[in-house]
């Protein structure tokens, strides 16, 4: 062709390039201009029949925090929602990427959430580095590596009808968190051909274990949504199983005191999953006296065995200290509500009783360290408080007794005037 | 409560003597269970020191007792509360029982918090929950400063 | 000195006819005087129980925050508390038991029969009275067994044909036992029937004195035509072996105090499961258990309600029992009265101990 025709059809698409460049910029800036009447894509699926393809702009239209923001249909899918003709608006020169889907929707989400001077215009306070920890992710990994059966950002927060976190209906509200991961992660289907380290099928027992823990009840029973799921544990979006060595660091951060006793303790060194390996990792259930000991239902007896075992003599002494305490609380405040029933001012005892009761639970969490000598000396507190408990509803008892006394003694008095009436009675009718 | 009576020495007098004796036994007998049944009706009369059920007011301390930037336990009725004073001289108080498992909790001076030591629990000075286990924030009780200027007592409430 | 003050009194008030009648009244002598004293017993019991009422008012606060706190007070922080709020409830239990015996003795007497009738009604009435004054006075600690027993009692008011709803509202306060259930009782407890009482009482002692005790049919038989049956002087014989009767009533009211203190129990709390095998108090106990053992429906009425309505019957055919005995009014012997009177005695005896066992 000739230089000049060359010259003017690079000029049009340089133009043409250019104009798409500051188009897109611009679209990534704000939702795309025209007035929200003209939404082609809304008013043409609305009327296609299968739910695959009427749903989502539905969806959309009904609740969207994206909506809600003034975003529309193109800034995800691109295309032109001013025309008409399906072809025309579903043109791929006008941007039209289709459903986006794996890695191309990472980066249709992160063309804004990654972006801080985009996310500083609507929620100032959200992080832009979601992207980023996907990409650390077991499921980043996996879709880097070509894997598409694994979560996107779709598969958590929804694509149509998304819901911010803080509302309940969310899927990745904290309540729901666990049912969200569950839907992969609970189908055996699903995960079937994923391993485990040591080339065991990954387990997908995790939501029906978790369902089982007292982190499961304190969020959905007990309205504590600071309670862990999933997440609070396996990272956000950065989502992998704790290493061994740092399962200790996650449990601590929220169980600060019992993970810097157990850090000091000799099973520091020794345990591969630090808590997890008495407590488990998903059924985490309410911890009972009866797991330390050397008897059958201990777990310290899963290692330990052997009456010169130092682990054996530490179990021992421990659980003994602790045994002993909680008797001496159940002995003491039967006394105490005994002796308040029967009338005598018990408020004092009640109150040492319940610091004593204190002491079990520091007690329990000194146990933490495997070292008698940590538990002993709380444990010799708590008594102390209850001999002096004992003590007082000692004297109270003994108060009892002085008017159980005093009463006999009126009595002897009283029953002194019936003798004498009656002898009385006779001297008077024997004239 | 057990009466001594004075025995005719003679018992030859006959029943004369033996009238009067009869009559002082009885005398005797009548007197002290009237004293018996009025000693405690009287002693029960005079209101004991504690004036009222301690269940809905308590007096924590004097309030010159407690300076800024402290806390004070104290027992309100069975179960501990705590009072402090804030840096800036404000008075609160609520329940010294932890929500979590029931610890008592305690003042912290460097951090002006309150602090269960059993598993690390925090509270703010308002009582709501900073971090640490407890599920919820401490039982608020009212506090009102009664009595001479320079000598009150601090007076912890709770209830309608 | 005795006579010194009853001398200026004499002089200021002419005591001549009191000392006239206090000289000259006698009371029967025979086998059955022993029954005499059963009354002036009552009496006493009913003086203690003012008495000892009177005191626990200086401290008790009939609110639901606070009445239990308040008897945990008394009986802790007064001195002396736990000694007047024991006999308070120990001897209300006497009481009871003592106007029960007081009432079947004259009942197996039939001291009811003319001229004694309205002695009769004023005692009858007394004895309800007492009963209500059991079963306000029970609640008023506000623990956990009085609580559930005054809902189930109040419940079985509900019963009772066509005011059944409006009785138990009237009784509750509104629709639960609640702290106004709780005024309402504190109410009736220490004003409503301790005014019906006393002018009950009143009345009931005047008519005594003034128509001097009963003799039994038995005795009055065998007199010849314008005999008296020989007497013995009201004061002192009678009144020294009234007064010994009440000794050995203090007595009993210091031992039970001494080796049987009355508990405080739990605080109520209204939103609390009922506590397996709740029931009212001893002497509703047999009217409780009769009502558990009716059938729950008896020829298409509902069972409960045939059981109130039948002891409600009960409750009015007895204070009429002087118009109906025409035979003892004639002065004959009564056999069908004291049959009724004795398988009284043994229905509340047998379901009293029969509710014991089920429990």
């Amino acid at each position: 062709m000739s230089s000049s025709r060359y010259w003017r059809r690079s000029l049009r698409s340089a133009v043409a390039v250019a104009a798409l460049v500051v188009c897109a910029r611009t679209a990534a800036a704000q939702p795309a201009a025209g007035s929200a009447a003209t939404n082609t894509c809304a008013s043409c699926h609305a009327t296609l029949a299968e739910p695959k393809l009427s749903a989502p702009p539905a969806a959309f239209a009904r609740q969207d925090v994206h909506r809600e923001s003034g975003f529309t249909c193109i800034d995800c899918h691109g295309g032109d929602r001013t025309a008409a003709d399906k072809l025309k608006a579903h043109d791929a020169a006008r941007g039209f990427k289709g459903a986006p889907a794996g890695q191309t929707q990472i980066a249709a989400c992160a063309r804004c959430h990654s972006d801080a001077e985009v996310m500083r215009k609507y929620a100032p306070r959200q992080r832009v580095d979601q992207a980023a920890e996907y990409a650390t992710s077991v499921h980043g990994k996996q879709l880097a590596a070509g894997d598409s059966r694994v979560a996107t950002c779709a598969s958590c927060h929804g694509a149509h009808g998304i819901r911010r976190v803080n509302d309940a209906k969310s899927p990745v509200y904290p309540t729901n968190v666990a049912t969200t991961c569950a839907t992969c992660h609970a189908s055996a289907s699903h995960m079937s051909g994923y391993m485990l380290a040591g080339k065991q099928p990954l387990p997908t027992n995790q939501l029906a274990l978790y369902q089982q823990s007292v982190h499961y009840a304190a969020l959905t029973k007990g309205n504590d949504l600071s309670a862990p799921t999933c997440n609070d544990c396996h990272g956000n979006h950065g989502a992998a199983p704790p290493g061994a060595g740092s399962v200790v660091n996650v449990c601590g951060t929220c169980h600060a005191v019992f993970a810097q006793k157990f850090s000091t303790s000799v099973h520091a060194q020794i345990f591969d999953r630090g808590c997890v390996e008495c407590h488990s990792n998903h059924a985490v259930r309410k911890p009972s006296d009866a797991m330390l000991g050397t008897d059958a239902q201990s777990l310290c007896a899963g290692c330990h065995s052997g009456a010169d075992d130092k682990g054996v003599m530490a179990a021992t002494k421990m659980r003994g200290d602790i045994e002993r305490l909680k008797a001496g609380l159940n002995r003491s405040s039967a006394t105490v509500s005994a002796l308040s029933n029967a009338g005598m001012e018990m408020s004092a005892q009640e109150l040492a009783v319940g610091t004593a009761r204190t002491r079990l639970t520091l007690a329990r969490t000194e146990m933490h360290a495997f070292d008698p000598t940590h538990v002993t000396p709380v444990v010799q507190e708590g008594l102390a408080t209850l001999a002096a408990v004992d003590k007082a509803g000692e004297t109270a008892t003994a108060e009892l007794r002085f008017r159980r006394r005093g009463l006999a003694v009126s009595l002897g008095a009283i029953l002194l005037v019936v003798v004498a009436l009656a002898f009385k009675i006779r001297q008077l009718e024997r004239r | 409560m057990s009466e001594s009576a004075d025995f005719p020495s003679t018992a030859a007098a006959g029943s004369f003597n033996r009238r009067t004796f009869l009559d002082a036994l009885l005398t005797v007998g009548f007197v002290s269970t009237a004293a018996a049944i009025a000693y405690p009706v009287s002693r029960f009369l005079v209101p004991p020191a504690s004036g009222e059920a301690a269940t809905n007011s308590v007096v924590a301390a004097k309030a010159a007792a407690l300076k800024p930037n402290s806390g004070l336990i104290f027992p309100f009725g069975s179960k501990p509360a705590i009072v402090v004073r804030s840096g800036d001289g404000e008075l609160s108080a609520f329940s010294a029982v932890c929500t979590h498992l029931e610890c008592t909790v305690q003042f912290k001076t460097d951090t002006s918090q309150i602090w269960c030591a059993c598993h690390n629990g925090l509270y703010d000075l308002a009582g709501q929950v900073i971090s640490g286990p407890p599920p919820r924030g401490l039982e608020r009780f009212t506090v009102n400063l009664r009595g001479e200027p320079g000598a009150e007592d601090i007076v912890v409430s709770r209830g309608a | 000195m005795v006579q010194q003050v009853v001398d200026w009194l004499d002089e200021r008030l002419d005591l001549s006819g009191l000392k006239h009648f206090i000289a000259e009244k006698g009371v029967p002598v025979h086998a059955q005087e022993i029954w005499y004293y059963l009354g002036g017993l009552t009496l006493f019991l009913f003086a203690v129980q003012v008495f000892t009422g009177i005191l626990l008012l200086l401290y008790y606060r009939p609110s639901s925050t606070e009445a239990y706190e308040s008897v945990q007070f008394i009986v802790t922080r007064v001195p002396f508390g736990w000694l007047i709020r024991n006999v308070h409830s120990w001897s209300a239990n006497l009481l009871i038991g003592a106007a029960f015996a007081h009432f079947f003795s004259v009942f197996l007497l039939k001291s009811y029969r003319k001229p004694r009738e309205m002695t009769w009604i004023s005692g009858m009435l007394l004895l309800l009275l007492m009963l209500g004054f059991g079963f306000s006075g029970y609640l008023l600690p506000w623990n956990e067994l009085s609580f559930f027993a005054t809902k189930v009692g109040t419940g079985i008011a509900g019963s009772v044909p066509l005011v059944g709803g409006f009785l138990i509202r009237l009784l509750r306060g509104g629709d639960d036992v609640t702290g106004a259930t709780l005024s309402r009782f504190f109410g009736l407890h220490v004003a409503i029937l301790p005014a019906m009482s006393t002018a009950l009482v009143a009345l009931h002692l005047l008519l005594v004195q003034r128509q001097g005790m009963s003799v039994p049919l038995r005795v009055e038989k065998h007199l010849k035509p314008g005999e008296r049956v020989r007497q013995m002087p009201f004061f002192p014989n009678y009144i020294l072996r009234d007064v010994l009767v009440w000794y050995v009533a203090l007595a009993a009211l210091a031992a039970l105090a001494a080796f049987s203190p009355w508990g405080l129990g739990r605080k109520a709390d209204p939103f609390a499961a009922v506590p397996p095998g709740i029931r009212p108090e001893w002497y509703f106990l047999a009217m409780f258990h009769t009502l558990k053992l009716i059938p729950s429906h008896v020829l298409g009425f509902e069972g409960e309600r045939l059981g109130v309505i039948a002891f409600g019957l009960v409750a009015v055919f007895l204070v009429f029992v002087p118009f109906v005995d025409r035979r003892s009014r004639d002065g004959r012997n009564s056999p069908v009265f004291t049959a009724i009177a004795i398988a009284g005695v043994l229905y509340l005896v047998v379901f009293t101990i029969l509710a014991q066992i089920a429990s």
